[in-house]
């Protein structure tokens, strides 16, 4: 579609007339012809090298327009820094929780880890078995399969253990002879549950021993308390992020509202939606930006907060413990996917006005 | 440029609003719509832009057959037809000279090339000394004058009118249609949709008139 430009490329009966605006006007036109959008179009169907020049000025155009509008949506949330810092802060507290989860499991995890290491199994040896031959019997096991490291503790020293522990050498001197059998503290190579088990079980058959210990009921739950964790964590995670998106979908749909003529005036002129959608992608962005700031912020002061009695109940323990914190991957994470959330949640909500214009 | 066959609107299945239209405007023509109010005016011209599609019928537009584009060419279509507004709908929070180069920045024109196409616009509607004014710090005229600005920016090759001057008095109308005069003339298609009747008698243009949704009248009186 172009317009006949051979009407005021001719003298037309209008400068006839002799009306000077309506000259100066018609040479501008002219001049003005080759740029057009009409003309340029035209020149893009005509070869591919001028259609490789639009390429690369639309491309540089759609840059300049995307860093315009992040550019305006952050300015605009500047006016009213009130009303945004309660938007992010809203979005943080709502990434806060399961993060703080996240964290927690996290390092529950490394504790996991340190109490597989001492997943140890204890092999009670008959009465009826001396010294010399526990010593060889720990010494066989020494290279049996699966088997990490033996320990042997003796009757003698068993008994002094457990006097120890319990601070009952005078009642126990009484007795005539040590009631305790020895027995052999195994490490296993392979700290899986099933394994271990295993592992119990065949040592158990040997001769000489009369049980085999393991505690590995306790351990087992923890293992599934931290799967119970983890599901809780990402079920909170989902059901939170999806609280982002409301909140990032419901501040755009206002301001959407507040925009409403803007929106109808540029569709009209030929507006795409992707053009319309553009500055709410960015506002979306940039709550979600802040929201996830505000976020590593509240993790970071709680982990102060909470590091010092954290310790002290760890020391308590005897454990080595400390507190996690976020770390750069963590921030990085938490960041991309808050920005996300909201880019994510302004995409939905300028959707649904949008499809609510398009022409029927 | 414009062809119209046997089209047909219907809002909410039982209501006309137009019907059987059959009409050509040829590339570089000047047409006045008239009518009471009601008869199908803006609804045509919604149908022309692209803001509805018709019921029934086929609409060309430079030989194109507007029904088959895709809601996603909708845009570019758009681009091509200037649209001027009753209430002019500028933006009323950047200047005039912002107002104006929102087609082109819609377009992607790089800044340079954006300024000097509108104030080559603004200077055609005679508002250059006012580019950095709020569109409410003008008078009514004046806003009128800023919207067409805004409609030609981008040498449309179509302009459309939705009742231009139903908000000016006569003097400020007959100006405005001037300017409208002096687009046609470098052969821009206008179409006018107006019910000032006396105002269009005096500018001997073709003139379609409407009546509850059907063309009752197509007098050119050249």
């Amino acid at each position: 579609m172009s317009p006949p430009r051979s009407r005021n490329e001719s003298p037309s009966s209008s400068r006839e007339r002799g009306q000077p605006r309506a000259e100066t006007r018609t040479r501008k036109a002219a001049a003005q012809a080759p740029e057009s959008p009409e003309a340029a179009e035209r020149a893009a169907r005509k070869g591919a090298r001028s259609s490789r020049v639009s390429v690369e000025s639309r491309y540089r155009s759609w840059l300049r327009h995307h860093a315009a509008m992040a550019r305006d949506s952050a300015r605009r949330l500047l006016v009213a820094p009130i009303a945004s810092l309660l938007t992010m802060l809203a979005i943080a507290i709502a990434l806060t929780l399961p993060a703080a989860l996240w964290l927690a499991l996290d390092s529950a995890r490394l504790l996991d880890n340190e109490l597989n290491d001492s997943a140890q199994l204890t092999l009670y040896l008959e009465t009826s078995v001396d010294e010399s031959q526990a010593l060889t019997l720990s010494d066989s096991l020494r290279d049996a399969a699966g088997v990490g490291g033996v320990r042997l503790i003796t009757a003698a020293e068993g008994m002094q253990e457990f006097a120890q522990a319990l601070d009952l050498k005078r009642s126990l001197s009484l007795l005539d002879d040590n009631p305790l059998p020895a027995s052999i503290v195994i490490t296993p190579l392979d700290t899986t549950p099933e394994s271990v088990r295993a592992l119990a079980t065949r040592l158990e058959g040997e001769p000489g021993v009369a049980s085999a210990r393991l505690d590995l009921a306790w351990l087992e739950r923890l293992r599934q308390l931290g799967e119970l964790g983890q599901k809780v964590t990402l079920g909170l995670a989902l059901l939170f992020g999806l609280g982002v998106l409301l909140v990032v979908g419901n501040t755009i749909r206002l301001s959407v509202e507040s925009r409403r003529q803007e929106i109808e005036v540029v569709t009209l002129i030929g507006a795409t939606h992707a053009f319309v959608r553009r500055p709410f992608l960015y506002s979306g962005a940039w709550y979600g930006l802040g929201g996830g700031l505000l976020a590593c912020g509240i993790l970071a002061l709680g982990g102060n907060w909470l590091a010092a009695p954290v310790t002290a109940l760890v020391q308590s323990y005897g454990g080595n413990y400390v507190l996690p914190a976020l770390g750069v991957a963590g921030g990085a994470t938490l960041l991309f996917s808050s920005t996300i959330l909201g880019w994510i949640g302004a995409w939905i909500a300028v959707g649904r006005h949008l499809a609510s214009i398009s022409p029927r | 440029m414009i062809a119209f066959e046997h089209v047909g609107k219907r809002y909410g299945g039982r209501f006309d609003a137009l019907a059987g239209l059959d009409f050509r405007v040829e590339r570089g023509e000047m047409v006045f719509l008239t009518g009471h109010s009601g008869a199908g005016k803006s609804s045509l011209l919604k149908l022309i832009m692209l803001l509805e599609r018709p019921s029934r019928g086929r609409i060309l537009v430079a030989g194109h057959d507007i029904g088959r584009l895709h809601t996603s060419q909708v845009p570019y279509y758009r681009r091509q037809i200037g649209v001027v507004f009753q209430d002019h709908q500028l933006l009323t929070d950047r200047n005039i000279f912002h107002n104006v180069a929102l087609p082109l920045m819609i377009q992607g024109v790089p800044p340079r090339e954006q300024a000097r196409r509108v104030r080559a616009a603004l200077d055609k509607v005679g508002l250059l000394h006012r580019e950095k004014a709020l569109p409410i710090e003008l008078s009514g005229g004046e806003q009128q004058r800023v919207g067409i600005a805004r409609a030609v920016v981008n040498k449309p090759a179509l302009l459309l009118a939705d009742e231009p001057t139903g908000n000016l008095d006569p003097a400020l109308s007959a100006d405005i249609m001037r300017l409208f005069e002096d687009f046609n003339r470098i052969g821009t298609t206008v179409m006018i949709a107006s019910h000032d009747l006396a105002l269009i008698a005096r500018l001997h243009h073709r003139t379609l008139e409407l009546s509850d949704g059907r063309l009752i009248a197509d007098k050119d009186a050249r």
